[in-house]
């Protein structure tokens, strides 16, 4: 039996696939068609991703309603492509609107984590980005960007449901400029400030 | 979402509910601490923040009890204006209420058709105060703007178009079968028990009895005004479910509409007539420093309940800041309450019951 | 409608007459105060010893029918007098309710109140030794609304209540030092001379330590 199999080893499905798949690769290689692909392809997701950004739904204080403001008829996020998922695993966006006390701390790092990756961080309102109001507090982190990386920031206090969209916006243009760049990856980007032109 | 950010810890049997643990303090801001350090003019955006969702009530609260620390005076009409505010402020707070309970419930509809609503007070907030949430609005002595010119015309024409749309949400729910199922015969609290606890507000106002701070403990101007409290038949023996508070609060919405048109044509002063800020129309010269010894308490009935404020004299500053400023939050009380209220019943009965009650984490967590 | 000053003085004065008659001669006050805002409506104050605490609130419970415990205040006076170095304040609340009938309400007309269903408020000032452990009897199972009061005043002042059963912390992390209580005036706020809770200034990220804690 196993010479016999030895011998038919050329038809066994699984190394046929693979001597299959090589083959194409060094062949897509050569002539620069994987490349192109490639590239076809990213830019392909790139324009799906941020034209549909799964925020996670999750409110923290004040620009909480300020969010779900910007959710309802009168300024409609959902015309961008906004959308609010529940779970961490299905969304792309995590936004940040309130302030982060040392006990959501850790809980807020867990989420962050368990986001596939591409994500990106908003930090919206004043408590997010540098503790607000609160800063003096003694159970509140100053800005939530000493636990998680953030890609944009919407000062306000609670900023507009406009200012908001604004800053999905300005998120956009910047995927477009990092593409799928993992979160960990992306220390020498500038964060963006809404409003500073 | 847009009730707050709490943890509730529930152990089950199959379906039922058999035991549960509410925590707290997620957003705990240590804003008693902080006040410590501030005049008693700063500390009043920070009562705005307490709240989110009905800011202007919370910091009309803190206002009376600095008046009654500072001894201030304040002139007729701008306690009309503070009573204005507040109800476009329990209105808009209302709405949004209803706005987070019909996703609760599964009516996404009402999300839209209550925000789209709420825009309208919103509007109507941030002409007199600045911004459409956290207005900084009241001062000690007075307020800080007087109504501007044509305020009056467009917050009537909204309330009676406001009053026609309370209707549409009632024939939209009240033949709802879903509604009715989900929401009667869940959640059935007793008056005595819940006074006992410390719940006041809508949430006893269900339960047949007519307490209410407003007439019981009275501030401002509300027994010049035509209006009665909302309070609800409950239809069990077995006290309000959560049918009776949610007519309670929809009978509270027209009660506010009603006290509204009646205060703006009764303000001294015309309503049509806009004075300069700091004319003593609106705000009269209030001290800025509290002895030690002086305390300063208030009793204010909020969208949630009664909230009050504690203020002892004498901080920094040869007393510019308090010594202490304590808050007492209706939803702190009431939240472990309801955790165990919901004893007994199904785990899809947990938003039902939750939402019902109107929690706010904001002034919670402090 | 409102209750009117006539109604809520004469309410007044009466508790603080049965609670004088009551309590007398043994380091218990209580007066009738008014407030300094626009209507002057008048609050019973009480000051009480913390060993006597526990009679009053029993008495106040059962025979002048307060309803619920409102709000429970610590306050720490490192620099007052030694007989002043915290103080309890609570405030109680007193309003006529009884439970209703399948389909009716109870109306109340203010002015048509009487007697022990005037609404009234309660304060309640009890001063402790100045020390490192001021206690105060607990009330915890004459009023259930003050469990978490009183969770929530040890929590942030520091101040033991003896005989609460299920003590623990409510706002702050479950994980804070064990003598940390924010609202002690050695405690200071940030960038006014605070020490950081946790070793590292901004170390809030999950360590490994942490596995399976619940913080």
């Amino acid at each position: 039996m196993s010479n016999d199999g030895e011998n038919f080893a050329a038809f066994n499905s699984r190394a046929l696939v693979e001597m299959v798949g090589d083959v194409t690769d060094e062949a897509l290689k050569a002539t620069k068609i994987k490349q192109f692909l490639g590239v076809l392809a990213g830019r392909y997701f790139n324009w799906a991703g941020r034209k549909s950004l799964f925020t996670l739904h999750l409110g923290i204080k004040c620009c909480a309603i300020e969010m779900a403001a910007a959710a309802t008829p009168r300024f409609d996020g959902d015309r961008f492509g906004v959308l609010f998922r529940s779970s961490p695993r299905q969304s792309d966006v995590l936004l940040v609107n309130g302030p982060v006390s040392k006990k959501f701390a850790d809980k807020i790092v867990r989420l962050w984590e368990q986001m596939p990756e591409p994500k990106y961080c908003i930090a919206m309102g004043e408590c997010a980005i540098s503790g607000g109001p609160y800063f003096q507090s003694y159970n509140i982190l100053e800005g939530v960007d000493t636990v998680i990386p953030v890609d944009v920031y919407i000062p306000g206090c609670p900023p507009r449901p406009e200012a908001l969209i604004d800053g999905f916006g300005l998120l956009r243009e910047k995927i477009i400029r990092i593409g799928g760049a993992p979160s960990t990856g992306r220390d020498g980007e500038k964060p963006v400030i809404v409003g500073e032109d | 979402m847009t009730h707050g950010l709490w943890t509730l810890r529930v152990k089950v049997d199959g379906e039922t509910i058999v035991d549960t643990d509410a925590e707290l303090g997620y957003i705990h801001r240590g804003v008693e601490k902080i006040c410590e350090d501030r005049d008693f003019t700063q500390i009043t955006p920070y009562c705005d923040r307490l709240c989110y969702v009905s800011a202007m009530t919370w910091a009309n609260s803190y206002i009376y009890a600095a008046e009654d620390l500072l001894e201030a005076e304040v002139p007729e009409r701008a306690e009309f204006i503070r009573l204005i505010s507040a109800e476009l402020q329990r209105l808009a707070s209302h709405l949004m209420w209803l706005g987070a309970f019909g996703p609760d419930i599964g009516s996404l509809t009402l999300m839209t058709w209550c925000m789209r609503d709420r825009e309208m007070f919103l509007d109507l907030l941030q002409e007199l105060g600045g911004s459409r949430m956290h207005y900084n609005y009241p001062r000690i002595g007075g307020v800080k703007r007087d109504i501007p010119v044509g305020f009056a015309t467009r917050m009537i024409a909204k309330i009676k178009l406001f009053e026609r749309r309370i209707e549409e949400y009632e024939m939209l729910l009240d033949e709802s079968t879903i509604w009715l199922v989900r929401l009667q015969g869940v959640g059935y609290t007793k008056a005595e028990d819940m006074v006992e606890a410390g719940v006041s507000g809508p949430n006893v106002r269900a339960a047949g009895v007519n307490y209410d701070v407003r007439w019981a403990h009275p501030y401002s101007v509300y027994d010049q005004v035509d209006w009665e409290p909302a309070v609800e038949k409950p239809t069990s023996v077995k006290g309000a479910d959560c049918y009776d508070r949610y007519r309670v609060r929809m009978e509270e919405m027209r009660q506010s509409s009603k006290m509204i048109l009646d205060a703006i044509e009764k303000i001294p002063g015309g309503k049509n007539t806009n004075y300069s800020a700091g004319d003593e129309m609106i705000m009269t010269k209030a001290p800025t420093r509290a002895p030690e010894g002086a305390t300063g308490f208030s009793n204010y009935e909020c969208t949630r309940g009664a909230s009050q404020f504690y203020i002892k004299g004498g901080g920094e500053g040869r007393g510019k800041n308090p010594y202490r400023l304590s808050i007492r939050s209706p939803m702190f009380i009431t939240i472990p309450y309801v955790a165990k209220t919901m004893i007994g019943y199904k785990i899809a009965d947990i938003p039902a019951i939750m939402g019902s009650f109107d929690p706010c984490i904001g002034e919670t967590d402090r | 409608m409102r209750v009117t000053h006539e109604q809520s003085d004469s309410a007044a004065k009466s508790c603080v007459a049965v609670l004088n008659e009551r309590f007398s001669g043994s380091g218990i006050k209580s007066t009738v105060e008014h407030h300094s805002n626009a209507f002057k409506m008048p609050f019973v104050r009480i000051h009480a010893e913390p060993q006597h605490w526990l009679a009053i609130a029993k008495f106040m419970k059962y025979d002048l029918f307060v309803n619920y415990c409102s709000m429970v205040t610590g306050t720490h006076f490192p620099d007052g007098p030694a007989e002043r170095g915290w103080e309890v304040a609570y405030h109680m609340m007193r309003m006529p309710v009884s439970n209703v009938k399948p389909n009716t309400n109870t109306i109340h007309v203010a002015e048509k109140l009487s007697g022990n269903d005037i609404p009234l408020e309660f304060e309640v000032l009890i001063a402790l030794q100045q020390g490192d452990t001021p206690t105060v009897p607990s009330i915890q199972s004459i009023w259930v609304g003050a469990d978490w009061n009183e969770k929530e005043t040890w929590d942030l002042v520091g101040i033991n209540f003896e005989g609460h059963e299920n003590m623990h912390r409510v706002l702050n992390p479950h994980d804070s030092p064990e003598q940390f209580h924010p609202l002690q005036k050695q405690h200071k706020l940030r960038y006014h001379g605070h020490n950081e809770m946790y070793d590292d200034p901004q170390g809030f990220g999950r360590k490994p330590a942490d596995e399976g804690r619940n913080k």
